[in-house]
């Protein structure tokens, strides 16, 4: 008997045999990064296309080539130049040129652009002011100047602005170049394994994450938005937003302005309760023992109101979990859909490999299996929400964020 | 005292610490877990303790303090019969896991849990009837005593449930082995130590091979290599080298095998140096099947399966996936769907899946040390005949 999966497991090493037999000459990849070193972003995910990665019960050799590296810092512990060295690429001082492969023309078939970690200054919401958009544009500039452009990974969001974020996205657009971008909480394996339905009436979607602002916050807003996006109707946009922190997060919870119910069927899926299960290893129901503002110093609420009427809230509750999990209702149903979005231990985070994947699918066949706008709409909700902290929690209108897009009809998590 | 409807429960274990079994289990059944999407609390109470050994560390006593309505029971008997002279609760769980125990020459841990087992059956001998009841991990070191507990569970027709989380929990991917599969060879890739995590890893391999055509036929003979002879076994293909390496694609706790990368696929070399003391387990099923357990600490920190199934050529793989509390998590939440399968047993009577299955897996565990015993030799295994069918459905967690 075949079942679905175990098709899945056979028809997967199939089409990669087909793949390797089918003699293509392998893609030439640019990695634009702002620091390789140990556990950075770029490590981790630049050396996918370097060593492989576990992908569908085989140790998966991309065909694809690293040929150029720009890193824009080198501090201590920089790898670049022994990568390098060891895989046979180039190491170049410019963007330009790494693209260029140091010739006059564009020299590779897709471009890598990992801008997380390293030293950057932060503005005065608290964000990073990683060169994503600046590094982006240099790109561009290149597509332009050569008259051809190559599909473009960004790293997690597109840029701390939602202005250049959109210019990003709008600039892709124009030159007709397939990008693809964000977190690795969409892609990751689920526990349980589970997917809204296509088209389905959510009437409240919540998200649980941890591990503070312009970081985590922006995984856990993904995790949020790869799931409501599948609503019916598909993702409409934004139409305000509230930050609000402290005490008014846990009044907020008692004012019912985001359900209780939600929130400990959230917590249900977490393996790593902090209170008491750290000081004798007991189960805890953190909502109803009212634990949670015990463990919870500094609790934020993100509220997000859709354009067409959805309400989702997103929790960052440091100190209480140190995990990722959601939880939602469906119209017309009692019946709760929850799931934690497991993130694999350091140092394999075998789930960046998951999202390696997608951006190697992407390179392969010219097309993103999922739309950027989501991300483009992530990096928004986030600099709004972060705007909203600013100007003392006010809930923000948000009519810039009318970022309209469909969910890819086949589910892009890790099952297989 | 407590709803009538609702089953009452004895829990017997050796010691109760913080991340011991018995804490995992019985904190369960005290405090509720996640399931489902809510914090569920069992339709059952837990209402009598005895634990063998109390230590510095222990938590029992806190525990029966927030839980007046659990008492705790200077001996097994009163655990059984809440003090009184018959039978007084409708299921029992049996927990002989860690405390201070003495080994023997094999370096087996004597954990009592025939003994405990022995003073269960003699209080249901007493008052004429017999409950349910579950036995964590293994049956007992000892096959003789093992066997002997099947039997008696069969003489006094009690539902009997034991065995490891590794059958139920999470499988990354969530996938079941197909009823009726033809399966040539299977293999798992574990990390712990002899007498301990070997068990698990056997269990891993069961709970997928049993569901084969034919359903179980049992084992053969039983050959165990370890250091050197592991290597040497390693190098001439005594296991299939590509199912290994499928099961080592599914770990997510791959050491890295160089310095200054984080996620790299480890040569033989590799293996050698980060692997101090490998151990595997060969053996052979009456119906052909053969199957690998390998213990491989240092290299991974996770379950991986792995087999050749209706024919392929293509491993087909998956992870029984542990959220250990060892720094990755802070919930042993495994122990949730073993709970889980716990209630059943106590609401129906009747186990959720065949106790023959860790029969197996525990004469197994013991032939597989016995085979160490005796300097890595071939170890018959007439004594593991054990046939028994699967359940059809699916108990492994995936909601």
């Amino acid at each position: 008997m075949l079942t679905r999966r175990t098709f899945l497991q056979t028809s997967l090493r199939a089409s990669a045999a087909l793949a390797a037999s089918g003699a293509a000459a392998p893609k030439r990849i640019a990695i634009i990064a702002t620091v390789y070193r140990l556990q950075s972003h770029a490590q981790h995910m630049g050396d996918r296309f370097l060593t492989g990665y576990p992908y569908g019960g085989a140790w998966h050799k991309p065909n694809m080539r690293v040929v150029s590296l720009y890193v824009d810092q080198t501090p201590e512990g920089d790898l670049s130049a022994a990568r390098a060295r060891e895989f046979g690429f180039q190491v170049y001082p410019t963007i330009a040129e790494a693209l260029r492969c140091g010739g006059k023309q564009l020299a590779v078939d897709a471009v890598l652009l990992i801008a997380e970690h390293g030293d950057y200054p932060h503005n005065d919401k608290g964000q990073v002011l990683y060169p994503r958009y600046e590094f982006f544009e240099q790109c561009v500039k290149v597509f332009e100047e050569d008259r051809r452009a190559v599909p473009v990974y960004n790293d997690k969001h597109l840029s701390y602005s939602f202005e250049k974020a959109k210019a990003m996205v709008d600039a892709s657009r124009r030159l007709h170049f397939p990008m693809l971008a964000g977190s690795s909480i969409p892609v990751t394996w689920r526990l349980p394994a589970l997917e809204l339905p296509l088209d389905c009436a959510i009437e409240e979607a919540l998200m649980v994450g941890e591990g503070g602002s312009d970081a985590m916050d922006f995984h856990a807003l993904e995790g949020l938005q790869c799931m409501v996006e599948r609503r019916r109707g598909g993702e409409t946009g934004v139409k305000a937003v509230q930050l609000i922190q402290g005490d008014a997060v846990w009044q907020a919870g008692e004012a019912g302005r985001y359900s209780k119910d939600l929130l400990t069927a959230a917590l249900s899926r977490s393996d790593t309760p902090l209170g008491l299960t750290v000081t004798d290893g007991r189960t805890q129901d953190l909502v109803a023992s009212h634990e949670l503002p015990k463990l919870v110093k500094s609790p934020a609420a993100y509220f997000i109101e859709y354009r067409d009427g959805l309400k989702a809230t997103m929790l960052m509750l440091d100190g209480a979990i140190q995990d990722f999990n959601f939880a939602a209702r469906l119209k017309g149903s009692q019946e709760m859909w929850s799931t934690q979005f497991l993130l694999t231990p350091d140092p394999n985070v075998t789930y960046s490999a998951c999202l390696m994947h997608k951006a190697e699918q992407m390179f392969e066949t010219g097309v993103a299996p999922y739309p950027v706008e989501r991300t483009l709409l992530t990096s928004g909700i986030l600099e709004s929400c972060l705007t909203s902290k600013l100007r003392d929690n006010a809930r923000l209108e948000t009519p810039h964020l009318q970022v309209a897009y469909h969910p890819p009809r086949v589910s892009q998590f890790a099952q297989t | 005292m407590s709803n009538s409807n609702r089953p009452k429960l004895a829990a017997v274990v050796t010691t109760f610490f913080k991340y011991s079994h018995a804490q995992h289990i019985v904190d369960r059944f005290l405090d509720g877990y996640g399931w489902n999407g809510a914090h569920h609390y069992p339709p059952m109470d837990l209402v009598s303790l005895y634990v063998d050994q109390v230590g510095q560390n222990d938590l029992s006593r806190e525990r029966a303090r927030r839980h007046p309505t659990m008492k705790i029971c200077p001996s097994i008997a009163d655990a059984l019969t809440l003090g009184g002279s018959k039978l007084a609760v409708d299921g029992v769980v049996l927990v002989g896991e860690h405390g201070n125990y003495p080994r023997n020459e094999k370096g087996q841990t004597r954990y009592p849990r025939h003994e405990f087992f022995e003073k269960i059956v003699k209080v249901f001998r007493t008052s004429g009837h017999a409950v349910p009841v579950f036995n964590d991990k293994h049956l007992s070191w000892n096959w003789e005593w093992a066997r002997q507990m099947y039997d008696t569970s069969r003489e006094l027709r009690f539902g009997f449930m034991a065995g490891s989380s590794l059958p139920v929990t999470w499988r990354i991917p969530s996938v079941e082995m197909p009823l009726g599969s033809r399966v040539s060879e299977a293999l798992c890739i574990g990390y712990g130590g002899v007498d301990s995590y070997d068990f698990h890893a056997l269990e891993a391999i069961q709970c997928m091979v049993e569901r084969r055509r034919g359903g179980e036929t049992g084992v053969e003979s039983v050959q165990a290599y370890r250091g050197d002879n592991f290597w040497s076994a390693l190098r001439e293909g005594v296991w299939p080298r590509q199912l290994m390496d499928a099961a080592l694609t599914r770990s997510h706790t791959l050491t890295p095998a160089r310095k200054d990368f984080t996620d790299i696929f480890p040569t033989d070399d590799d293996m050698r140096r980060l692997v101090a003391d490998p151990v595997a387990y060969r053996y052979e099923h009456a119906d052909g099947l053969k199957c690998t357990m390998l213990l491989m600490s240092g290299l991974v920190r996770d379950f991986n399966f792995a087999a050749y199934v209706n024919g392929s050529q293509d491993p087909w793989s998956t992870q029984m996936y542990l959220p250990m509390p060892d720094g990755r998590t802070t919930l042993a939440n495994f122990f949730s769907p073993l709970v889980n399968n716990m209630e059943k047993l106590f609401l129906t009577g009747r186990a959720p899946y065949p106790i023959e299955r860790t029969l197996l897996t525990t004469g197994l565990t013991a032939a597989g040390i016995e085979s160490l015993y005796l300097g890595q030799k071939r170890f018959e295994t007439p004594h593991l005949a054990i046939h028994y069918q699967p359940t059809k459905e699916s108990t492994f967690w995936r909601t």
